[in-house]
């Protein structure tokens, strides 16, 4: 795919958010300032709050005009106003980024990392005890939804055996501060991260295990082989390296599972991350917000997926080429 | 193909594990009213109690059979699997067939939209549509599988692509068929193993996607679901009914999805033949 692709590829899936985002709540019978702006928002209503509103989104003109003044709100930064929270959009869900992104980010980083290391282990041993152990046991790992790991996990260790927090980011009140106030986080995310990272494990060891099966059988191993290289440098360096590349292409895709999964297991350690506010959001019908979320996991995502896209060139030259 | 897709299932312990969990599940979906008592919407007072010889896996916060809602959730979690599983391999049918057939603009226009849909998070998509309307169980499956083709889209498109240079089918036209003719009778057939692991895999998409919209609170709350079960009981996780009522869901669920996992890793291995050998050991 050249890079002209790529480009088309990412606006149109930049196009498909933005339309369901400005086509759904339009479409909505009733009034569209409530299903723009949700239930509480009619409460705090006045003539001339709602002037302002009609005339913000320009819901007085043809569908195009309004399409146009979504657009340059967006591009103004306005993601628009929660009358829940009583603030902008951008700034509540700026409030709970920070956590999630730090639950996604480490599990992303340890289940890329511990799924490439046991595939290449199991493919270099494949149909050994170990190689079969751990097949069966990811797979079987990778039925199990990520709340019912997570649920799993609270029952566990939270309320069987009581050595982690039942909730939450940090505990309430403590006044903690500096290294103890990392520990205290730590302890926060351990259950969380666990139940995401062995949740997702499973995608990067089953590719990382097939392209290792497929590269062991490529002539360049046999001539290292000859050269009589030790194991570990056959394994790691030669065989390993090349059976990650494939798991870096992945990586996008994997960061929009982990979001979604996020979702839900924030929800089961009443974890305060964008999960937790989406699931308030839905619940108190808050549409700013949860547009909001949409949009800005749905861009990041895109975001993502683009990054990797555009550096996989410069990891394997090959692909340079085949231009 | 040479090799039987069948054949390979029932050889590979993977396969086998597979089809006896899958029987299972649907064993307790079709034989649901005779293997409980219960109505599993029909409340009573007596709530949250242990499990007993009247009550199996013991009654939930409003009284209602646990163990009836545990066979009653195979339903839901299959039919909404087989729904979303048939309806979506038939527009990737329709989609990845005809890209390849038509080709040119056509054809870029409708990978654009594939590439565009796989990378955009399916959930939260339907979380956003969910939030406007309160979806029933058939506007899910509807939802789920309208943004669910794309992946076997692309696969079958690629195959098509394949066959359409492969002699028979210049035959076929050279004597006048049409495109919908060839489509149907030539290309669709030949497709064969592939169109098995793609249902597989919408099926287990559907199931899994779900019972996770259940567990948020997304869909008719009084549809009787593993996910809904589970949600219910997290709130009294703090009792011991998690014991026999949040565990035997998951663990359905669980069991459910691992069981298409195994028989779709065996199914992979027809396709990719590298990856055979294992499968048979």
């Amino acid at each position: 795919m050249s890079n002209k692709y790529r480009l088309i590829t990412y606006a149109v899936a930049f196009v498909i958010i933005l339309a369901l985002n400005f086509v759904l709540p339009r479409m909505m019978p009733g009034d569209p300032l409530q299903a723009i702006y949700g239930d509480e928002a009619l409460i705090a209503m006045t003539p001339e709050l709602q002037a302002h509103l009609v005339e913000r989104f320009a819901l007085d003109k043809s569908l195009w005009q309004q399409f146009g003044a979504y657009i340059a709100a967006l591009f103004s930064g306005d993601l628009g106003y929660s009358y829940y929270y009583n603030a902008s959009v951008f700034s509540v869900i700026l409030g709970s980024l920070p956590w999630t992104l730090l639950i996604v980010g480490t599990s992303l980083v340890l289940s890329t990392l511990l799924g490439i290391i046991l595939g290449i282990e199991s493919g270099w041993r494949r149909g050994s005890r170990t190689d079969r152990t751990l097949l069966t046991g990811l797979m079987g790992l990778n039925g199990f939804p990520d709340f019912f790991l997570g649920l799993l996990l609270l029952i566990c260790f939270g309320i069987v055996l009581g050595v982690a927090p039942l909730s939450g980011a940090v505990t309430p009140y403590a006044g903690l501060g500096g290294f103890a106030l990392f520990l205290d986080v730590l302890r926060h995310m351990a259950l969380p991260v666990t139940a995401l990272t062995l949740a997702h494990l499973a995608g990067s060891y089953l590719l990382t295990r097939n392209t290792m099966i497929t590269v062991l059988r490529a002539p360049f191993m046999l001539t290292a082989r000859a050269k009589g290289l030790p194991e570990r440098s056959l394994k790691y360096h030669h065989a390993g390296r090349n059976s990650m590349l494939p798991v870096l292409t992945m990586t996008g895709i994997w960061l929009g599972r982990l979001v979604t999964g996020v979702l839900f297991v924030e929800l089961v350690f009443a974890y305060p991350g964008v999960g937790q506010l989406t699931y308030q959001a839905l619940l108190s019908r808050d549409y700013p917000v949860i547009q909001g979320v949409f949009l800005m996991v749905a861009v990041t995502v895109l975001l993502v997926n683009f990054i990797v896209d555009m550096l996989y060139p410069r990891l394997d030259p090959r692909v340079r080429h085949a231009y | 193909m040479h090799i039987s897709l069948k054949r390979e299932i029932k050889r590979s312990h993977f396969g086998q594990a597979g089809l006896a969990i899958l029987a299972l599940v649907v064993i307790a979906a079709i034989f649901a009213p005779l293997l409980s008592g219960y109505e599993p919407t029909a409340t009573s007072v007596n709530s949250l109690q242990a499990p007993s010889a009247a009550h199996w896996l013991g009654t939930n916060h409003v009284g209602q059979d646990i163990w009836s809602q545990l066979l009653y959730g195979a339903r839901t979690s299959l039919a909404v699997g087989f729904g979303v599983g048939i309806l979506s391999l038939i527009l990737s049918i329709i989609f990845g067939v005809s890209a390849a057939l038509i080709g040119g603009i056509y054809d870029q226009i409708i990978m654009r939209i594939v590439d565009a849909l796989i990378v955009i998070p399916m959930i939260i998509i339907v979380i956003l549509v969910a939030a406007y309307i309160r979806p029933d169980l058939p506007v899910i499956i509807l939802l789920l599988s309208a943004l669910s083709w794309q992946g076997g889209a692309r696969v079958i498109r690629a195959q098509a692509l394949s066959l359409k240079q492969s002699g028979h089918i210049a035959a076929a036209r050279g004597m006048g068929a049409g495109q919908v003719y060839v489509a149907l009778k030539h290309i669709v057939p030949d497709l064969g193993p592939i169109l098995l692991v793609e249902f597989i895999y919408g099926v287990r998409r559907a199931v899994f996607i779900q019972a996770g919209l259940a567990f948020l609170g997304i869909g008719d709350p009084m549809q009787v679901s593993w996910g809904t079960m589970m949600r219910d009981a997290m709130s009294y996780s703090y009792l011991n009914v998690w014991q026999w009522w949040l565990i035997p869901a998951g663990v359905a669920l669980s069991l459910t999805i691992i069981g298409l996992t195994f028989v779709s890793h065996a199914a992979e291995s027809v396709l990719d033949p590298r990856l055979r050998g294992e499968a048979v050991a």
